[in-house]
């Protein structure tokens, strides 16, 4: 943790200008932040009105939620009049940024993605939760806490995935995946939110509604963050994040994907290779085939067929496209293990797992979770920032009691 | 506006609390001829709690208390990154214009809640709290024990964290050596 600190630190000292001592208070690095300095008003401002445009807001809207009017707008937006902290603060909050992201360069796939799109389209709604949870997770990383596991990454690095252009090589990019996240080649990945964390990436869900994308992934200066539409199902859900792996270890900067599992291969070939990809990790081949094939002939096609679902999480539609594609079954088999439904009596019966939930709702990463508690023990953030991190999925008594304070703490002081 | 390295920067509790309970002019008398600062997050924080506590007004009403408001960007940026710890809607902002002042003009602090003292720490802002203030003025004889104890169970009748109960300022402060005999 002092290393990172310390790394950023440095980092952040190697851009500034200001100064060229360290503090004069400790000896140490920690007031060197204070001196870096990064804009004038002008870049604020226009910043600012990149924000606004991103909100979809007009000046009048924006002044109207801050108390300003619109010419006071226009003039904070051109430099010509300057801005409070609490001017600032209002104006983030009406944009719905923190007023920090004034003040900081994005990551550079967001920079990519914004200048692609035009500096004048308004965010969609997965686009503002991507670039909010990437924030998030940049700003915990720079705290330096280890529970993030951003470090994970540099194994994917060291992999350095290549594109998959056939289905053999998505095949062998879903069994690097399982070693990256140290899986063996035919286990059942349980909770795949958690295993993709091993490997650095940080997986949100959050319900944004049936019209809109299955997921998205941006990657981060180290590590990456996905967020995963929980309005679809649970297999569905799993899918499209096992499709974000892809993404993420073939160092795709951002992504946002439609209907995962459905890209005709004539059309869109690489996001083919990866729902390919997708299937390949949560139902690896090998151990498909084996209970396909010992199964079916002793339990029937519906049994067989329930058990495997159940074993690897996947959906129904899923276990028949892996079917079809390893050739296990034909046509008419593929379309009828398509509509097997589970019932009560299966999971009674076959003595099955009731079906976990996973990225259900609003979720937050489990390792930021981690990472979040840590900050609160440690007095580094507020309470309230922290239950604001974790998204509403804890609440005040959920968090770790507060620390009783030790006499000497406050009389410390007096000496 | 530079503010002076001398000055005291009070968080909006500290001086909600002293004057609520009629306490306020000690503040000041324990300041003595340091300049005292509250940013305007701390100004905008009591304006709001004097909707609900009228005798809040008395610190906006304190000629001695400057207020401090500023366009400057440094200290703009050392508000937001702070702001990114520790606020939520309004909460907390108060704080974080008090530690961008510590961080920026390097004058001393006056906070009582644990997160913004652990992020003073991390930034070598100087850092005090009211009863240790309090504590150095018994010392000094600008007040008496029996005033002090007074005052600090006024401040616990009012939820004011105090490392003792009702009652147990003499005795606490005895018992961990921090006041002698002589001194009280």
């Amino acid at each position: 943790m002092v290393a990172a600190r310390a790394a950023l630190v440095r980092a952040r000292w190697a851009e500034s200008a200001a100064s060229q001592s360290s503090c004069t208070t400790c000896g140490s690095w920690c007031a060197i932040i204070a001196h870096v300095t990064s804009l004038d008003a002008q870049t604020l401002g226009g910043r600012i009105r990149d924000a606004r445009k991103r909100a979809d807001l007009s000046q009048e809207d924006l002044g109207q939620s801050v108390g300003l009017d619109r010419t006071a707008i226009n003039k904070i937006e051109n430099g010509t009049r300057k801005v409070t902290a609490l001017e600032l603060s209002e104006i983030g909050a009406a944009l719905g940024v923190r007023m920090f992201t004034f003040f900081e360069e994005p990551v550079p796939a967001l920079v990519e993605h914004r200048s692609s799109q035009g500096l004048d389209t308004a965010d969609s709604q997965i686009d503002a939760l991507l670039a909010r949870f990437a924030d998030e997770v940049e700003f915990v990383a720079a705290l330096g806490v280890d529970e993030l596991g951003l470090d994970a990454a540099s194994e994917v690095s060291r992999a350095a995935a290549s594109h998959p252009s056939t289905n053999a090589e998505a095949e062998a990019l879903a069994l690097t995946a399982r070693g990256l996240m140290g899986l063996s080649s035919q286990e059942p990945i349980l909770q795949l939110s958690d295993s993709v964390g091993k490997i650095g990436l940080l997986a949100f869900s959050r319900d944004v509604g049936k019209d809109t994308a299955d997921a998205g992934t941006i990657l981060l200066r180290r590590g990456a963050v996905s967020l995963v539409n929980s309005h679809m199902k649970v297999g569905r859900r799993r899918l499209a994040l096992a499709h974000e792996v892809g993404h993420y270890l073939i160092s795709d900067a951002y992504t946002v994907d439609w209907r995962v599992a459905e890209n005709p291969d004539h059309a869109v070939p690489m996001e083919s290779r990866l729902d390919r990809f997708a299937r390949a990790l949560l139902l690896p081949e090998a151990a498909v085939k084996q209970q396909w094939q010992e199964d079916v002939d002793r339990l029937g096609e519906r049994s067989t067929a329930i058990i495997l679902a159940s074993k690897f999480r996947v959906d129904m539609a899923t276990l028949a496209t892996r079917l079809r594609e390893l050739a296990l079954a034909d046509s008419g088999t593929v379309a009828a293990v398509r509509d097997y439904r589970t019932t009560r009596a299966d999971l009674v019966e076959m003595n099955l797992y009731v079906p976990l939930e996973e990225l259900a709702g609003t979720t937050v990463p489990r390792l930021l979770a981690l990472a979040v508690l840590r900050l609160v023990r440690d007095e580094r953030i507020s309470r309230e920032r922290a239950l604001d991190l974790l998204q509403g999925t804890f609440d005040e008594l959920d968090l770790p009691s507060i620390r009783p304070r030790r006499p000497d703490e406050i009389w410390t002081f007096v000496s | 506006m530079t503010v002076p390295e001398s000055a005291l920067v009070f968080d909006t509790g500290p001086l909600r609390h002293f004057s609520n309970k009629g306490w306020l002019g000690v503040l000041r008398f324990v300041a003595g001829q340091r300049p005292v600062y509250i940013p305007d997050s701390v100004e905008s924080e009591l304006n709001e709690a004097t909707e609900y506590v009228s005798a809040t007004r008395a610190v906006l009403d304190a000629e001695w208390i400057n207020r401090h408001r500023s366009t400057d960007l440094d200290y703009i940026e050392a508000f937001a990154h702070l702001e990114n710890r520790l606020v939520v809607g309004r909460k907390n902002r108060g704080e974080c214009g008090v530690l961008a002042m510590g961080q920026i003009y390097k004058c001393e602090v006056v906070l009582d809640d644990a997160e913004p003292r652990t992020i003073a720490a991390e930034k070598c802002i100087r850092v005090t709290a009211t009863v240790p203030l309090l504590c150095e003025a018994i010392r000094t004889k600008q007040l008496t024990t029996v005033m002090v104890e007074a005052l600090a169970d006024d401040l616990l009748e009012s939820k004011y964290y105090l490392p003792f109960g009702r009652g147990g300022f003499r005795s606490h402060v005895l018992e961990n050596g921090l006041l002698d005999w002589d001194e009280l």
